[in-house]
């Protein structure tokens, strides 16, 4: 069955003459988890941007969770979470406090809104700090509870924003079982991340570099289609580092010649 | 709706109370401003240090100055001898005024010719310096007459009498003349203006410069409720503090309240909606607190220096009248002092609640517009 | 102190305020801004005070006084009623600020010989308005008496009369008694207390918000250093509106400058310092850009405008609040923009306040200085 929740053609973003996410297409299946990689600036937070609704694309179409991101921004927000790579939570509320305006913006029935209020306090380990303002939460626990604040509502589809950057390696670890908890339950994981044991992790794995999709497929697809030299599979990070070599050398040609 | 709105003013809320400096900052300004108002602004011009330099030292010469003391607006602080002296005292600002008779003075009056007096006075603040040029003016006029009607009186005898005219000076809404009748009214407009347009755009902009508007951003809140969050607090606040500004006006001050108060919390409502959208406005415009800041206040002291709270309106060139015509702060001005003062209701105020409604509505509309969802 | 970290946290918040050119052209806009408005458009002088006119008496007399009033330049006759009704609303809609209400009997008792009545309605509600229109309308009553006694002596055929006392009020330091001389040189103390809090009021708040503070306490930047470094580049734009105030002043209004530029400027940045440094402490304590805001506003704006003699007379205050006066520095400032601009005076009268202003400054830098700790809270 092709129950694709999003699903991305010819997606493009201009500022000026700076062409940001150059005619990108793909498409998520429900339940998977889709890893997108991309060395910095190269488009992954703007694409992340224009499928949540908050920066309109200049080209191609999308649709997320079957809305479309440019007519129907709004309710496309209805169907998704979100966690930005940089804690947005407000740190001069406590932990209660932050779940209890989200919840009230999600407009989550208040019966339901207690339980799950208790679920993100429990998940995040947050118990004993509840009351606390969260500019004293450590990174794990400021990752763990945006990730809450952004599922409150169980949206089918979520959006992480390199969501691990500057945490250790045990609250990754945890934050990745997060991830396949609800990927169980039929949701939708869009994460971006720079860790290649992180990219191991996912379904399905997009390359983005300059703007433009240069990979697409599972992990073993992917290397599967670059083996060595001495039939071995390579890493994930052999290539990947292979693929933007191989894409230098198709825009600068002559660089290569005179070497 | 509702529910969105009810969780952005809790949050609001917490935010700007959370820091216990900031409560006593909110409350405190008003009371602050009223009590430095009420009792520092004072535009009487009573007891002016005056110098005499008296080189006749007539009864004539003395006469005419008993008249300046019994006015109650000349002090005599030093009787001086030369000009230098004279000259020192203007300088270092010690006297504003000083009284200077010739030799030759009482032979003058005596004599029938016109006797002269000059008086010196410190131009420095030309407000006052006018004000004593008139006072002195007044009294020598009424000296002259005096004089008059004494030597026309002294040639005719009983049939003489000259039929002269008695002003009956009476003040309206304000009886005694009392300066702080008329600026402590005025303190709830610039009270109100200036927190409620601060804390408005910066806590927009607060948003933005911490990130926080981001996630915001991605849930299904429209653009009315965030905005409908962002400013209902800080209308109650303003209406907290014009409350504050008025019970202080009338308990304190005994400043009379003689209008409507619930028109009185209908225009400063009317008036908040104006303050509300500059805020928002100038929150699309700025990119830092710092820019908020700084707009806010590029916009707030043009406004309230062409308001009439201190300047009168009508003495401006017409230009810059035409200009105070798009203040709101002009508009509340008058509503606000009229109520206090004057008594009179919506058969007069329409002409200025109808102006404030409209742009209020303006401003609000410019603002929502303005205030793209998407980054 | 190390002049090299100095220069390191200068040339760092000399970046910010350049890459931020709007706030960097408010900065110099306000000033420009403000003494435009104040030079051309506000004045305190009282002229043609809206009068409206219920004459009663309707004599060749009642009409003469009438135009003695209209033809004075303080009123401007607005118009003429017949009934007390109409009185009240010109009066109560702001249309007349004056009514003047004659008699029907008004002629007759002159004729008489017996003192005329005459009732003279003034809207108080602008007390200083009213009190400055009574007076004018005081003036006029008299000459007119005045002119009154004379009329009627000649008719009886008595001796010419010369009027016995002619007053001459010469003003001194500002002689067409020019409003704007006087609050050009006062707006100036005004303007630069509040742009100079307003620029140092956020920047070491914005720091602690942004996160930034922490990295720079970890230097072994010592507090004075920074407060210094920090300082420079505000007290660089501040003197920059200061030259621009007094270019303004000179070139454009024409207020005389009778004293010393040098001791202008030198006293401009003793003041200048001052509230920089005070802005920069309420910055430092509070922590917080919002709150840092609101408290500097309060510091700084409402004493310089209400406190500092630039508007309201500190000798008509009552006493409390012309004790409170001397911790507001913009008094001192004032006072002695005053004397350089129109008195023509220097340090031998100014001394005091000079001296005084110092101390301020003196005082605020080292309250910066001992507020800033290094310490995470």
């Amino acid at each position: 069955m092709n129950d694709y929740t999003v699903v991305v053609e010819n997606l493009e973003k201009r500022f000026g003459a700076f062409v940001a996410v150059d005619r990108v297409s793909f498409r998520i299946e429900r339940g998977e988890v889709f890893g997108f990689l991309g060395p910095n600036g190269a488009g992954k937070s703007t694409t992340i941007r224009m499928l949540c609704g908050i920066l309109t694309p200049s080209g191609g179409s999308g649709t997320v969770a079957g809305f479309d991101i440019r007519t129907q921004p709004e309710l496309v927000k209805t169907q998704i979470g979100y966690m930005s790579q940089k804690f947005s939570l407000y740190q001069d509320l406590t932990v209660e406090e932050n779940i209890d305006f989200y919840g009230g913006i999600y407009r989550i029935p208040p019966e339901k809104r207690r339980q799950r209020k208790e679920w993100v306090i429990e998940m995040a380990g947050l118990t004993e700090h509840r009351r606390r303002p969260t500019s004293i939460l450590s990174g794990g626990w400021k990752q763990r509870l945006a990730l809450g604040c952004a599922i409150l509502h169980e949206p089918p589809v979520v959006f992480l924003d390199e969501p691990t950057s500057g945490v250790d390696p045990i609250s990754r670890r945890r934050f990745w079982d997060l991830i396949y908890e609800m990927s169980d339950r039929g949701v939708t994981v869009f994460v971006t991340t720079h860790y290649m044991d992180e990219a191991e992790y996912c379904n399905r794995l997009g390359l983005i570099y300059r703007g433009e999709l240069i990979a697409l497929g599972t992990p073993h697809e992917l290397k599967s289609e670059t083996p060595r030299s001495d039939g071995t599979l390579p890493s994930l990070e052999e290539v990947f580092v292979s693929r933007i070599e191989a894409r230098d050398r198709v825009e600068q040609p002559e660089r290569e010649v005179r070497r | 709706m509702f529910e969105r709105v009810k969780h952005m003013l809790i949050k609001e809320f917490i935010q700007v109370f959370r820091d216990p400096r900031m409560r006593v900052v909110i409350f405190l300004i008003p009371c602050v401003q009223v009590m430095i108002i009420g009792y520092a602004v004072s535009t009487d011009v009573k007891h002016v240090r005056t110098a005499v330099y008296d080189l006749d030292n007539s009864r004539p010469s003395r006469e005419v100055t008993a008249r300046f003391v019994r006015s109650g607006y000349f002090d005599v602080t030093e009787r001086i001898g030369d000009d230098a002296r004279a000259r020192e005292l203007l300088d270092r600002g010690e006297v504003s005024a000083v009284l200077h008779f010739q030799h030759g003075f009482a032979e003058d009056i005596h004599a029938g010719r016109t006797a002269r007096l000059q008086v010196l006075i410190d131009g420095t603040d030309s407000n006052t310096a006018g004000i004593v040029a008139g006072y002195a003016v007044k009294i020598a006029t009424a000296y002259s007459k005096h004089v008059l009607i004494e030597r026309v009186e002294r040639a005719f005898g009983p049939a003489g009498k000259t039929g002269t005219i008695k002003l009956q000076t009476r003040a309206w809404f304000n009886e005694n003349l009392e300066s702080r009748n008329f600026f402590v009214p005025g303190v709830l407009m610039i009270v109100v203006a200036l927190s409620t347009l601060l804390l408005t755009s910066m806590a927009v902009v607060r948003e933005k410069e911490i990130g926080t508007i981001e996630q915001i951003m991605v849930t299904p809140i429209t653009p009315a409720e965030f905005i409908l969050g962002k400013t209902v607090p800080f209308a109650l606040i303003g209406l907290a503090q014009a409350i504050i500004v008025a019970l202080l006006g009338v308990f304190w001050f005994e400043v009379p309240i003689r209008g409507s108060v619930f028109l009185l919390l209908l225009a400063t409502l009317l008036f908040l909606m104006n303050m509300l959208g500059t805020g928002l406005l100038i929150s699309t415009f700025s990119q830092t607190q710092q820019q908020a800041m700084m707009t806010t206040f590029l916009l707030f002291f043009p406004a309230m220096l062409l308001s009439g709270f201190a300047f009168p309106i009508a003495n401006m060139p017409q230009v810059v009248q035409w200009i105070t015509l798009v203040n709101p702060l002009r508009y509340f001005l008058v509503i606000v002092r009229s109520i206090f003062l004057k008594g009179v209701g919506l058969e007069i105020l329409w002409a200025q609640m109808l102006p404030l409604f409209a742009m209020g509505i303006a401003m609000l509309w410019l603002a929502v517009r303005r205030f793209h969802k998407t980054l | 102190m190390n002049p090299r970290r100095v220069r390191a946290v200068a040339r760092k918040e000399f970046l910010h305020v350049v890459r931020d050119p709007l706030s960097l052209l408010m900065a110099l806009a306000t000033p420009v801004l403000l003494l435009t408005l104040f030079g051309f458009a506000l004045t305190l002088d009282v002229d043609n005070v809206p009068l409206a006119v219920w004459d009663q008496s309707n004599t060749p007399r009642s009409r003469e006084l009438v135009g003695r009033f209209d033809g004075s330049p303080y009123f401007s006759l607005r118009m003429n009623v017949d009934n007390y009704r109409d009185l009240v609303h010109a009066i109560d809609s702001g249309q007349a600020m004056m009514g003047l209400v004659v008699p029907s009997d008004f002629a007759e008792k002159i004729e008489a010989g017996r003192n005329a009545p005459v009732q003279l309605i003034v809207d108080g509600s602008d007390s200083n308005t009213a009190m400055i229109a009574i007076g004018y309308a005081g003036v006029v009553a008299e000459i007119y008496a005045l002119d009154l006694t004379i009329e009627q002596n000649q008719r009886r055929g008595g001796p010419s009369l010369n009027i016995p006392l002619d007053v001459r009020p010469r003003v001194w330091f500002n002689e067409e008694l020019e409003s704007r001389n006087f609050i050009i040189p006062g707006l100036i103390a005004v303007i630069m207390m509040v742009i100079a809090a307003m620029l140092t009021s956020l920047t070491v708040a914005r720091e602690w918000e942004r996160g930034t503070m922490e990295q720079l306490i970890s230097t072994p930047v010592k507090p004075g250093e920074l407060i210094l470094g920090k300082l420079a580049p505000y007290f660089v734009i501040g003197m920059c509106d200061v030259l621009l105030a007094v270019l303004m002043a000179e070139f454009v209004f024409h207020v005389p400058l009778r004293g010393n530029v040098a001791l202008l400027f030198g006293m401009s940045a003793v003041f200048l310092v001052g509230a920089l440094a005070m802005g920069m402490t309420v910055s430092i304590v509070t922590r917080s850009q919002l709150l840092s805001c609101q408290v500097a506003v309060v510091a700084t704006f409402l004493p310089a405008f209400l406190l500092s003699g630039f508007i309201f007379t500190i000798a008509n205050m009552p006493p409390v609040i012309r004790a409170i006066t001397y911790i507001v520095p913009a008094r001192y400032f004032v006072a002695i923009l005053k004397g350089i601009y129109l008195k023509g005076v220097g340090l031998e009268i100014l001394g005091a306040q000079a001296a005084l202003l110092a101390v301020y400054a003196a005082v605020m830098v080292t309250l910066a200085r001992i507020s800033l700790k290094k310490k995470l809270t």
